[in-house]
């Protein structure tokens, strides 16, 4: 087997790289990941690509991650034991950038890998061995079941109940705003086995089959008409007690793991999606001028400044990426980092729209379908994992140390 | 005072090596001494020449410079040491130094002002014990091809030339500035005459270099004053009891300083991130140019916030804060304000300039 000459763009044959080389050398990773993005035509078919729904979005997304899979390009970054070929999360980091840098859309089912495949690696190593490789693959995706009707930021409210039965879990409530639940193989949930007023002492994290019975999923639109979300119903679904993810009556400090990735690794995959949408908006805005067309007046100091946010937000999360992947523990201070792509989402759809002007409310074709699609769920970046409001106030009572709250 | 030889960086004593540059014992250390000679006032060249500061510089130019500014801003300081900054950028550009030197700064972002017009100009001080000042000049293109050639740069229109001036020249056209902050000890040049001056040398790209590093600096400088700030609302909104509480326990009060904060640390990383390509041969430039609109936009959030949660303190002359509202405003305007740094940067990518990354893991 001949080692990674990556400096040579025309050798690229995956076939021929020593996964350790990739592995141990990120520049050397970064450098073949690129060649081969640029080189391989087959990749063409998911380059400004728009799709009738989510559903076949999302299924699609599932054949370049199998792609991207048997060229080993997204195993890294993952543990062998998991399917992966070995790395950290830098890998990770530079493989999101690499695809938004090729003008290739990061696979939809990777944002939920990065929230949850961390956790169920280091909580429950068997699971990750069992089902980690067919996500890795594209086959399947797992969905994240927290929210609940009457349990959105005070999570720790949440009343979906597990009771054990001898070496089952019986599960019953239900789940709400679920991502990609209607497609997901699998769901990883907290739930409730202490008492209910237990608060964040007596949750438990656990992951179970979507098709188990008693599990009934009903898929939820966005704004923007597609179905984004679920609301999932158990209805004594019986689930193995083996698929705890850490230990019973540890759930909350699994969930909080777990936000460690769902806030930087989100960021980042953030970043370089918002720049590869900058780069389009500004070449849509391009053709549009050179028809005559004029911009709204502040228009160039906006995407000067929409351009530097995401800088800034790129500058943050890669020393939180770095953190990560040195074992570092990232704390409350990753409300930063959220708080940054909360801005950045927000003002890039919102320019978008506004220089669309009345192309955005009007216009059918597909690409301004898309940024309205987007526009609507930019504003989810100010709700979900942790609201706007809710990451002011935990760098207020945990970053800056001021006195809390008045009840 | 800390001698030289305890603030170089020392090798640490251990197994693994250590990094090049300061550790964080160092730069603690080094701080501390800063701050104290930055409270003694007086003459901060001879105190940094005391403190061994050159060494330092070479020894870690990144971390120092973040530091000396950060700590300048935080106290409030007016010295020369942004002049050194770019005076150091345009030295291969320049005959060798036989007298002190000061810089002219544009008015006008980093636009330095037309030699076939009076100068204009902002001094960082009064022209005391300088020399010579060194002024960078830019013909306006277009102008020149209908226009007499009366100062000998025809060819040049567009790039920058550096004239050098007697003082006395500039002094005789300058005037301490009576704005926002008069206690930055600025001064502002209107009018000076060009000539006779010595002959003009092209800059090549080492104005490009001077201001970038120049952005480097002042984008430490705002963060320092940006600090001080926050800490200032911090201890007023924790101290400050109304209807039985502290206001600090009000969401509304600890969600603009939460804000503030994220302003301040976005502000720190993407410094660092500038600093990576500041060896570049245009001394990076755009990364320099990136922190400078971010440190703008950074003033602007966290003195908002900190004046409106002060209350009436935050904007009277009671508190302190006041200085760092008008300090880091001058700070903006310098090398680029924040608006037009926007405007500038949005224009070139409409224009087809490249959108980097900038950043990589
Ligand atoms: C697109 C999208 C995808 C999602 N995906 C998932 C998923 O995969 N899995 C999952 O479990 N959940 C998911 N969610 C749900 C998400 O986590 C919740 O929406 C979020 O936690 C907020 O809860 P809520 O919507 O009930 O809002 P609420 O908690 O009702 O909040 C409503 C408003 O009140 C404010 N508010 C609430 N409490 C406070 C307070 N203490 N101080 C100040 N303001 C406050 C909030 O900031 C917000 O503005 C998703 C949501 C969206 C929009």
């Amino acid at each position: 087997m001949t080692t990674a000459t990556a400096a040579d763009p025309t050798v690229i044959d995956p076939a021929d790289i020593d996964p350790a080389v990739l592995r141990d050398d990120l520049d050397a990773y970064a450098r073949a990941l690129r060649a081969w993005l640029a080189s391989e035509p087959v990749l063409d078919q998911w380059r400004g690509r728009h799709y009738p729904n989510t559903e076949e979005r999302i299924a699609d997304h599932g054949r370049f991650m199998g792609v991207l899979f048997r060229a080993g390009w997204n195993r890294y970054g993952w543990p062998e034991s998991a399917g992966g070929l070995g790395g950290d999360e830098r890998h990770r980091a530079i493989f999101y950038d690499a695809l938004s840098a090729a003008g290739l859309p990061i696979p939809a089912p990777h944002l939920m890998l990065e929230t949850l495949g961390p956790p169920v690696v280091h909580f429950a190593p068997e699971l990750a061995t069992a089902y980690l490789p067919a996500y890795l693959r594209g086959d399947e995706w797992w969905g994240q079941g927290f929210s609940e009707p009457e349990a959105g930021s005070d999570l720790a409210s949440l009343r979906c109940r597990a009771r054990r039965e001898g070496d089952t879990y019986v599960l019953s409530g239900s789940k709400l705003w679920t991502s990609h639940g209607a497609t997901s193989s699998r769901l990883v949930c907290l739930v409730r086995t202490g008492t209910p007023e237990s608060r964040h002492r007596g949750l438990s994290m656990i992951m179970l089959d979507a098709d188990t019975p008693g599990v009934t999923i009903r898929p939820i639109a966005l704004a923007s008409g597609e179905n984004e979300l679920a609301e999932v119903f158990f209805d004594d679904a019986v689930v193995p007690a083996t698929n705890l993810v850490g230990d019973e009556g540890k759930g909350w400090a699994v969930a909080m793991y777990l936000l460690q990735w769902e806030r930087a690794m989100y960021a980042w995959i953030c970043a370089a999606d918002a720049l590869r949408r900058l780069r389009d908006l500004r070449g849509q805005v391009a053709t549009r001028l050179a028809a005559g067309a004029r911009l709204p007046d502040g228009s160039a100091a906006r995407l000067g400044a929409v351009y530097e946010q995401i800088i800034a937000l790129r500058s943050r999360s890669a020393a939180t990426v770095r953190r990560l992947a040195a074992g570092d523990t990232v704390g409350p201070e990753a409300s930063v980092d959220k708080v940054l792509l909360a801005t950045v989402e927000i003002s890039l759809f919102d320019l978008a729209r506004d220089l669309l002007g009345a192309e955005f409310v009007l216009g059918a074709t597909d690409e301004v379908a898309a940024w309205r699609n987007e526009w609507w769920f930019s504003r989810s970046a100010t709700i979900l994992g942790g609201s706007a409001e809710v990451q002011r106030t935990i760098i207020a009572d945990h970053v800056l140390g001021l006195p809390k709250e008045a009840k | 005072m800390t001698s030289p030889a305890t603030i170089t960086a020392a090798p640490t004593a251990g197994a693994s090596p250590a990094p090049a540059g300061l550790d964080d014992a160092t730069a603690e250390l080094l701080a501390g001494s800063l701050r104290e000679v930055l409270a003694e006032g007086g003459d901060l060249t001879a105190a940094l020449a005391e403190l061994g500061w050159a060494d330092v510089l070479a020894d870690d130019p990144a971390r120092a410079t973040t530091l000396l500014f950060t700590e300048h801003g935080r106290a409030l300081a007016h010295s020369r040491v942004l002049d050194d900054v770019l005076l150091a950028e345009l030295a291969p550009a320049l005959p060798a130094a036989t007298a002190a030197r000061a810089l002219l700064y544009p008015l006008h972002s980093d636009h330095p002002a037309d030699p076939r017009g009076p100068l204009t100009g902002l001094l960082l001080g009064p022209l005391d014990g300088i020399t010579e000042v060194v002024v960078p000049t830019v013909l306006d293109t277009g102008a020149t091809a209908d226009e007499p050639d009366a100062t000998g740069l025809a060819g040049l229109a567009g790039g920058v030339t550096l004239r050098i001036l007697p003082a006395e020249l500039v002094a005789a056209a300058a005037q301490p500035v009576r704005g926002f902050d008069t206690a930055a000890g600025w001064l502002t040049v209107s009018a000076a005459p060009v000539g006779p001056a010595g002959p003009a040398t092209p800059a090549g790209d080492a104005w490009t270099r001077a201001v970038a590093a120049g952005r480097r600096a002042l984008a430490a400088e705002i963060t320092g004053g940006c600090e001080a700030a926050l800490a200032i609302a911090v201890a007023h909104t924790s101290a400050r009891v109304q209807y039985g509480r502290s206001i600090a326990t009000f969401q509304a009060v600890r969600h603009r300083l939460a804000e503030a904060h994220v302003a301040v640390e976005s502000l720190r990383s993407e410094l660092t991130v500038a600093w990576g390509s500041a060896g570049h041969a245009d001394g990076g430039a755009w990364a320099a140019r990136l922190v400078k609109l971010r440190a703008g936009y950074a003033q602007a959030e966290v003195m908002r916030h900190a004046v409106q949660v002060c209350g009436a303190m935050g904007l009277s002359l009671e508190s302190e804060l006041h200085r760092f509202v008008a300090r880091t405003a001058a700070l903006d305007l310098l090398l680029g304000d924040h608006r037009a740094l926007a405007e500038q940067l949005g224009t070139e990518l409409l224009g087809g300039a490249e959108l980097e990354p900038v950043v990589a893991i």
